[in-house]
């Protein structure tokens, strides 16, 4: 090889060795049911904190809780609810009534908790399908009904009522069936392309205390760090009751351009 | 012969002619053509079919079990009717027919007008083969069977795979479910070490022939798995051993449903150097094969042939000859060897979800010498709009000292980019596939591997064959 461009000791230099604050502070993320609920690259999200967390010198401790475990919620600082298919999240659905209390305590404590498609219509009364009605856990005033045909597309979101967000879209990817309606809860974001929670109001997801639900698949934080780092941030201001910004920035520039690429592709703000 | 399907016949020849003037394969739009003018253009033809209708169905291996059946077959002798170009959906098959079938005036010329007035029952098509091996996405298999009445259908196994086409993986199970209805007289051959594949069979009322390994070959991955749940009970299913994905020896302690006796079982299972295994059949020796592939995956494209043929009571005695000479086409471990005096060696296969892509880069790391590797996503329709599964490959793997670089390319490059920064893994990123491929061969490269997704295939299988030339 004598291309400068490729002569790298290694293709793993330059990621490592960022970890200023080693030790000093701990995240418990607990993820629900990974063994159920990991459609649609739904992992990716736990990598995406646990890695956000390391280059920060912040210890991520991912516990995954399969369907036997009772997940510790008194100790968690960031829950993590994904999708699965209908009939796995049937199986979810029951096992989750009996933590039912302790979630809702964990959530009206301010505990932070991003629930993704299947996980996100769990969070409301129930989801209504062909074949009977599937229980929700009724954390959050919404509920969902199967609707034809799904809702398949890229997705793209804005949100600027958030104060602690970025100036940024939020980009990911959609393939729901069920038609979700939230009430008087404050969306996750404004649809400019996609469909959003029922193809009709141009509403996606919702948010309720520290609390983000929605059918962004993508998986949603890597290509939305902003918002990974929302959820990082609250968890860490709960806890410690320090901020994010006490923490070194990191070099977002492949993100914010994976997330560029997404915005401009499906949603130019320079078409009519 | 109907009126009808001679038009679409001559629609579809006509198609063909259009496509090779312009420098396509024709593999698809011959069929869109033949079908607007008859759109059960496959049963008639399909009925001159003299002695066998093989079907090939699954997400991962059609191609290469398909066109690895054709060159077995054809070794003996026959004629052989295939989409081995791999376009399966509707238009694939009725193309591979139509532009197969003889020419309407060629027809007309050998019968006499007259003979062709008498002549109304056979052929129907005038389709001189013997058999016809056909690929078949799982999303068209509903729709194509209802006009194809096959003798044996091939279960390769099931595996998460562009789930914005199909959905879940349950609503793929249900399209083949739905398949394997229309055509209740076909033997199923099924991969018996995949759970979700052994439940449809048990499910069917069909007669059922399977093939697996039962013994323990490489170690297990953690990657992610479809089956952890007995598809006919809910309960967690109980594993002696992985051998990847969900594929393994299996069994459920709730409702009893398991893994089928295996009728054609691979053992001795070496994936180094090349492949070479036996493969038990009850009341048989065990017949030795070996293939210059690698690739565990590539047992299971070679034990479902070897069953297919040895239900069929065909001869195997030029399997490995065929083995040996078999050059894997259009991407699917396709070996080239550019630059001065061939010297330097591209390795170009299709990986298209994280099944695929997890053994690929199983392959590649058997290969412990020096490499560097491209990848290329697209996300055009038959890339899977959603490339979220991108993050259900264990991409951590490629952090070896034997890779030297990785460039990425496509229209997901950033994603891709992305997905190895959060294993920490730097890349490179070209603007194509062509230019990653120049600059790699350029700087001295002499072992590449390009990994890429469906619709990048053809543009990096063109580029390389015109370099090999």
């Amino acid at each position: 090889m004598n291309n400068d461009e490729l002569q790298t000791d290694s293709i793993r230099s330059k990621y490592t060795d960022k970890q200023p604050h080693s030790g000093l502070y701990r995240l418990n993320i607990i993820h629900l049911y990974p063994d159920l609920l990991n459609l649609y690259g739904d992992r990716g999200n736990i990598q995406c904190m646990r890695m956000r967390c390391k280059w920060r010198g912040i210890d991520a401790n991912v516990i995954e809780c399969s369907l036997d475990d009772h997940p510790e919620l008194a100790v968690a600082d960031i829950v993590l609810l994904g999708g699965g298919s209908d009939r796995e999240q049937q199986i979810v659905c029951t096992r989750l009534q009996k933590i039912r209390r302790d979630l809702r305590d964990y959530v009206e404590d301010g505990g932070s908790l991003l629930a993704i498609c299947g996980g996100y219509q769990l969070l409301g009364h129930y989801y209504d399908t062909a074949d009977g009605r599937m229980e929700g856990l009724s954390l959050v005033d919404l509920y969902t009904e199967q609707g034809s045909p799904r809702l398949i597309s890229n997705i793209v979101l804005r949100n600027e009522s958030l104060p602690d967000f970025l100036p940024c879209e939020i980009v990911g990817f959609e393939n729901h069936g069920g038609r979700t309606y939230i009430g008087s809860n404050k969306p996750f974001g404004k649809v400019l392309y996609g469909h959003g929670n029922n193809g009709k109001d141009a509403c996606e997801g919702v948010l309720y205390r520290n609390v983000i639900g929605t059918y962004l698949h993508g998986p949603l934080l890597p290509k939305n760090p902003h918002v990974c780092d929302l959820l990082l941030q609250r968890a860490l201001y709960r806890k410690y009751g320090v901020s994010l910004t006490d923490f070194p920035a990191l070099d977002d520039s492949l993100e914010r351009e994976a997330n560029r690429a997404v915005v401009t592709r499906f949603h130019s703000p320079l078409a009519p | 012969m109907r009126l009808r399907t001679l038009l679409a016949v001559a629609a579809a020849k006509a198609a063909l002619t259009a496509c090779h003037l312009s420098g396509r394969p024709g593999s698809s739009l011959p069929g869109r053509a033949a079908l607007k003018i008859d759109p059960h253009i496959i049963a008639p033809l399909a009925a001159d079919i003299r002695r066998g209708i093989i079907v090939t169905c699954g997400t991962n291996g059609k191609t290469t079990t398909n066109n690895l059946l054709c060159s077995m077959l054809e070794a003996q002798g026959y004629r052989v009717v295939s989409n081995r170009l791999g376009a399966n959906m509707l238009e694939g098959v009725a193309a591979a027919f139509a532009t197969s079938a003889k020419r309407p005036l060629g027809y007309l010329f050998a019968k006499g007008p007259l003979g062709y007035l008498v002549d109304a029952k056979r052929p129907l098509g005038y389709l001189d083969a013997d058999f016809a091996c056909l690929e078949i996405d799982e999303a068209s298999a509903a729709r194509v069977l209802q006009d194809l009445r096959p003798d044996y259908m091939i279960l390769t196994g099931l595996f998460r795979d562009q789930l914005d086409r199909y959905g879940e993986i349950d609503l793929t199970m249900k399209a083949l479910e739905k398949a394997i209805l229309e055509a209740p007289e076909m033997t199923l051959i099924i991969n018996g070490d995949d759970p979700l594949t052994a439940y449809l069979a048990k499910n069917s009322a069909h007669r059922v022939v399977s093939f697996g390994v039962s013994e323990r070959v490489a170690n297990e991955v953690d990657e992610i798995r479809e089956a952890r749940f007995c598809e006919n009970c809910g309960a967690p299913l109980r594993y002696d051993f992985y051998h990847f994905s969900q594929l393994g020896v299996y069994r459920c302690p709730s409702c009893g449903f398991c893994r089928p006796e295996i009728d054609y079982d691979a053992s001795g299972v070496r994936l180094s150097p090349q492949l070479s295994f036996d493969v038990k059949e009850p009341g048989t020796a065990p017949v030795k094969i070996s293939a210059p592939m690698t690739g565990f995956y590539n047992v299971y494209n070679i034990l479902a042939v070897f069953s297919v043929l040895r239900q069929m009571n065909l001869p195997t005695d030029k399997f490995n000859e065929v083995l040996r000479s078999f050059r894997p086409q259009f991407g699917r471990g396709e070996v080239f060897h550019v630059g001065a005096n061939g010297g330097q060696r591209v390795l170009l296969n299709l990986a298209k979800n994280p099944a695929g892509f997890g053994q690929n880069i199983s392959a590649m790391l058997q290969d412990r010498s020096p490499k560097d590797l491209i990848i290329v996503i697209n996300d055009n329709a038959q890339d899977g709009r959603d490339v979220s599964w991108l993050w259900d490959v264990d991409f951590d793997r490629l952090a070896d000292e034997t890779i030297r670089s990785i460039t990425v390319s496509g229209l997901r490059a950033p994603d891709m980019q992305l997905r190895l920064k959060y294993v920490e893994i730097e890349s490179d990123r070209a603007p194509d596939v062509e230019s990653a491929i120049d600059r790699l061969l350029a700087a001295g490269c002499e072992n590449l591997y390009v990994l890429v997704n469906y619709t990048a295939l053809y543009e990096a299988h063109r580029y390389l064959e015109g370099m090999q030339k």
